[in-house]
């Protein structure tokens, strides 16, 4: 009789892996192995093909090593062999597999994607940029692209990824994760019109995409859309009903439409989802502040600031929290804290200004808005930009009360009358004794941050805390990992 | 001590007299030893009466009520069930029932409470109740290896034993504090001699169940005694079926609870059956007797209870809040109702009216440890900061363990992570694991500040032993893939995600992190 042939039911077993018929396949992978007595190459490969895919790495590594030993000549064998290294987390071992497998065959894109992402890995960024862009050269593809594009992030360069991104949007038009990505990107950069419409495309392939609908939401609501926005979101909450951002974002959208009490519960719904995150605990502060609740706004801020002391828009709020709670000292404190760290925002100047003047210091309160009047200078000339018109006209009164000051004629009377006129307008009861709260100028820049429509394009610099109010959205990188993992909540543990 | 033997005070008060008195005012302790001297006079000395019952029976019988009075447990609220109970009994009728029909499934009813990422859960996704009874049960094993390797208080209020063996030892405890040996001996009695006379027969009966925990003995005076009744009495009935039932023979316990029920309606019969079928994981029949007992008895604050506590055992938290609302509305004072309804709206972002039901129970005189943590959170989380501390203070003065003190440390982590102080969170939970070493919620969260702080091997090391000691938990799991996947160890997380997964099945981003995992593993 004929001798058996070793690779007789290869076809067999291709076909049935193929068909994802997994239990079948492997029934026939263990009598073909009987059969040969081991040495049938296929059976083992495709044998540890399907280990992988259940998640057994480590088998399906001893497998390929096997492959490879019976057939060392081929780069097949290498690169599954280098790919279980990488998939096990030891990425030098897998470079080094890689880079023999590139030696037996030279053409081949995978061979320097992957060598690219495991030197991404050990964070070799050139190199791994050298390997992505051969990987491009010898054939494109879409994942070659997010890699080079993830790198450049990584290394803080985002014009660089948006060119690179652009390149694959052509490349691929309908992949969503792409068109997502590039869409934060522009968002990120402020260019709206283009981030819309990449957003809009992805949102078209995939109108469930959980990451686009929110970027997409976020600059509904940068605009003043805040309907829009939330049926946008009502979309998204039955899928992921336990999102920080999302729940974070809706609580923005109450806000806007000046639903306070709703906006609170959202905030805290995500803040109880999320503690660690600032930007949340940001936003409940200022909803506080609106709400005049300033013990739990200074709770709230001081929460924010410990997780991320290098804000200035954060100590200028905690400010205004304790000129409220009668702390003027520590709110002296914070001013100089927020004006230390703050470069552009002419608002944390003016509402120093504000308490100094308050205060009797005249001098002080000149110095901060002098300098206010320099960020405004500077924010002027870098674009042509229009100002909160309220936080104008403040800033106007209050430079009139300053000249007032500095020719010496000061009547109480004068003083008194401004208070009133500044008290007015942010809807507080126009008391005389009471000091021209700096707390108004910010509640002035929020209320104009939710009548938000007629000022399109405010940059972040000049639009006051208005924009900063509005979500944190989509992270760039993936979700930021462990730090969003879900805290354990504790329990109210029996009350016998 | 205002008795003593009488006739220190020179005024003679009849001992009979003075015992059933007190006796009255549950002095149990001075009711048993005034019988006691009674007993011990020659017995010879009072036979002058005609009666059917001699002043030597009224003694002997009235103290064993007060013996029996002092170590009674209501039987209604004396459910354990050992590991043997859970594994080896097999008295469900249907193997795989139908989902919301069994006690059996967590989780397959349809009941629209928090989910685990807001509630934490006890063992296989029951979600923590709000009061913890002797009968509590949350989840049980599936294998006797995985019952004897979870935490002993895991699956019950009590550590749990092999075959509810507390029974005995309840009887065993309470012999101690007879100083001259057992007071009856029962292999010594003609139980038959004893059926005959009915008033001695109760006493005796409830004396031999509840004091001597002799099960056996009890049936067989019981029986003695229903026969002796002609099957008139329904108090009889019930005793032999609960005698059965603790025997085991729930069957049989039914028909006797049934026959009483016909002879006579009682709330605790209802009751009784109703555990019965609860035994028998028929929650649906249970309702139904309930339901009917409802019509009988409207109102019964029990019975709405039952029907309460049943719902909630299925994860039906919604309808079972409401039930509980019911009791409220008979009895607003009704601790169990209460703290309920409390935690329901703590987990359901209602912190505020949480705080307003756990202050109706200190208004009511609740004193503890955790009714004090629980206002402490719920003050805390509708951000009335001004009673926060000074209640998890309380909490911690009060705290009669150690399990205690590390659940009012792990809290006050929790508000240290609220103020942003990360450092105080830390040491907190390193308190509550000094305190508690097998607190897996802990663990867990250090392992995040690790993480915060970059300490990446700590983390791991952390997670792994969160993990293994709550393997109910999807948090530990979840975060340890997210952890190793960052790292690029795609196998381990993997593993972890599945496990997160199996934990928690509705969770998105573990759903996605598997999604993306498995693109890898199919790429090439």
């Amino acid at each position: 009789p004929e001798l058996p042939v070793l690779e007789r039911n290869n076809w067999l077993i291709y076909l049935l892996y193929v068909r994802q018929d997994y239990d079948e396949c492997k029934a026939l992978i263990k009598e073909q192995l009987q059969e040969s007595h081991g040495l049938c190459e296929y059976a083992i490969y495709v044998q540890a093909l399907i280990l992988r895919l259940e998640g057994k790495i480590q088998e399906s590594l001893e497998l390929f090593q096997t492959c490879s030993i019976l057939n060392p000549r081929s780069a097949d064998n290498l690169k599954q062999v280098a790919r279980s290294l990488f998939l096990l987390g030891k990425h030098k071992a897998a470079i080094e597999v890689y880079n023999e497998a590139a030696k037996v065959d030279e053409k081949d894109w995978e061979i320097s994607h992957n060598l690219g992402v495991c030197y991404m890995y050990l964070k070799h960024f050139n190199k791994a940029q050298d390997q992505l862009n051969h990987a491009l050269e010898l054939n494109r593809h879409d994942l070659t692209y997010m890699m080079l594009g993830k790198i450049h992030l990584l290394e803080g360069e985002t014009d660089k990824a948006i060119e690179v991104y652009k390149k694959a949007v052509e490349f691929s038009p309908e992949n969503t994760d792409i068109l997502t990505t590039l869409g934060l990107l522009y968002l990120q950069r402020g260019d709206y019109q283009k981030a819309f419409e990449h957003l809009g495309n992805a949102l078209t392939y995939d109108p469930g995409n959980y990451k686009a609908t929110l970027a997409a939401g976020s600059m509904m609501q940068a605009h003043g859309d805040f309907d829009v926005a939330l049926s946008k979101y009502k979309v998204v909450a039955s899928m992921v009903p336990e999102s920080p951002p999302l729940w974070n974002n809706i609580g923005m959208c109450f806000f806007g439409k000046k639903k306070y009490v709703a906006a609170i519960s959202c905030l805290k719904r995500a803040t109880y989802l999320a503690p660690f995150d600032w930007k949340i605990l940001y936003n409940l502060g200022l909803v506080h502040l609106t709400m005049q609740q300033y013990a739990s706004a200074f709770h709230f801020l001081s929460a924010a600031i410990n997780l991320q002391p290098k804000m200035g828009e954060l100590y200028m709020l905690l400010a205004v929290a304790l000129t409220n709670l009668e702390d003027v000292e520590n709110a002296k404190l914070s001013y100089e804290q927020a004006v230390a760290l703050d470069k552009c925002n002419p608002l944390v100047n003016l509402n120093y200004a504000v308490l100094l003047y308050n205060q009797g210091d005249k001098k002080g309160a000149l110095c901060q808005y002098q300098e206010m009047e320099k960020k405004v200078q500077a924010a002027k000339e870098s674009s042509s930009l229009e100002f909160d018109p309220e936080m104008v006209e403040v800033a106007q009164k209050m430079g009139a009360a300053l000249q007032v000051g500095e020719s010496l004629v000061w009547t109480k009377t004068s003083k008194e009358s401004k208070s009133k006129q500044r008290a007015a307008p942010s809807g507080k009861s126009s008391s005389a004794q009471q000091p021209l709260g700096s707390n108004q100028a910010l509640g002035q820049a929020m209320s104009s941050a939710a009548g938000y429509g007629k000022t399109m394009q405010l940059p972040p610099g000049a639009g006051a805390s208005a924009p900063l109010a509005k979500p944190p959205s989509l992270p760039l990188e993936p979700e930021s990992g462990p730090e969003t993992s879900p805290e354990e909540t504790s329990a109210p543990t029996a009350a016998e | 001590r205002c008795g003593g033997p009488a006739g220190e005070m020179g005024l003679e008060v009849e001992p009979l007299f003075q015992a059933w008195s007190y006796f009255r005012r549950r002095k149990f302790r001075e009711c048993s030893d005034l019988c006691s001297q009674l007993l011990e006079r020659p017995p010879g000395e009072q036979e002058q009466t005609d009666s059917e019952y001699t002043v030597f029976q009224a003694a002997w019988s009235l103290k064993t009520r007060a013996l029996t009075e002092m170590v009674y447990v209501d039987e209604i609220d004396m459910d354990e069930e050992g590991i043997a109970e859970m594994m080896l009994d097999e008295n469900a009728i249907a193997q795989v029932a139908r989902p919301g029909t069994s006690l059996k499934l967590p989780g397959t009813s349809q009941g629209a409470g928090p989910s685990p990422a807001v509630r934490p859960v006890t063992q296989s996704g029951r979600p923590i109740t709000g009061f913890v009874r002797p009968c509590t049960q949350s989840g049980r094993p599936s294998t006797m290896e995985q019952a004897l390797k979870t935490p002993r208080t895991a699956l019950t209020a009590r550590p749990i034993t092999s075959a509810s063996g507390r029974y005995v030892r309840l009887g065993t405890a309470s012999m101690l504090t007879n100083p001259g040996g057992p007071f009856i001996n029962l292999s010594r009695l003609n139980l038959a001699k004893y059926a005959q006379k009915p008033k001695l027969a109760k006493a005796l009966f409830e004396y031999i169940f509840h004091h001597e925990n002799d099960v056996k003995n009890a049936l067989d005076l019981a029986a003695l005694a229903t026969e002796h009744a002609q099957f008139k009495d329904w108090w009889w009935k019930v005793q032999v079926g609960k005698c059965y039932y603790r025997l085991g023979l729930y069957r049989e316990a039914e028909k006797q609870f049934k026959s009483a029920l016909k002879q006579q309606d009682m709330v605790d019969t209802i009751l009784y059956l109703a555990k019965v079928y609860l035994r028998l994981d028929q929650p649906v029949t249970a309702l139904n007797l309930f339901k009917q007992g409802l019509d009988r008895f409207p109102g019964e604050v029990a019975l709405i209870c039952g029907i309460a506590r049943i719902h909630e055992e299925m994860n039906n938290i919604s309808s079972a809040a409401e039930y509980y609302k019911d009791v409220l509305k008979q009895d607003n004072t009704h601790v169990e109702a209460i703290a309920c309804i409390g935690s329901n709206h703590f987990y359901s972002d209602q912190p505020e009216t949480a705080l307003r039901f756990y202050r109706r129970l200190l208004q009511m005189g609740v004193y503890n440890c955790q009714l004090f943590n629980n206002l402490g959170l719920c003050c805390f989380y509708a951000q009335q900061y001004d009673m926060t501390l000074s209640s998890f203070e309380r909490a911690l003065f009060l705290a009669e363990n150690e399990e205690e003190t590390a659940d009012v440390w792990y809290n006050l982590g929790h508000v240290a992570v609220g103020i942003g102080d990360l450092n105080l969170a830390y040491q907190c939970f390193k308190l509550t694991l000094v305190n508690n070493n097998d607190y897996a919620e802990a663990y867990n969260n250090l392992a995040v500040l690790e993480m915060r702080k970059g300490h990446i091997e700590q983390a791991r090391a952390l997670l792994q032993t969160a993990s293994s000691l709550a393997p109910h938990m999807y948090e530990p799991h979840f975060n340890f893939a997210v952890l190793s996947e960052k790292v690029g160890d795609l196998q381990r997380s993997y593993t972890a995600a599945r496990k997160s997964e199996e934990a928690f099945p509705g969770h998105v981003d573990t759903q996605q992190l598997i999604k993306q995992l498995k693109q890898h593993f199919a790429m090439l």
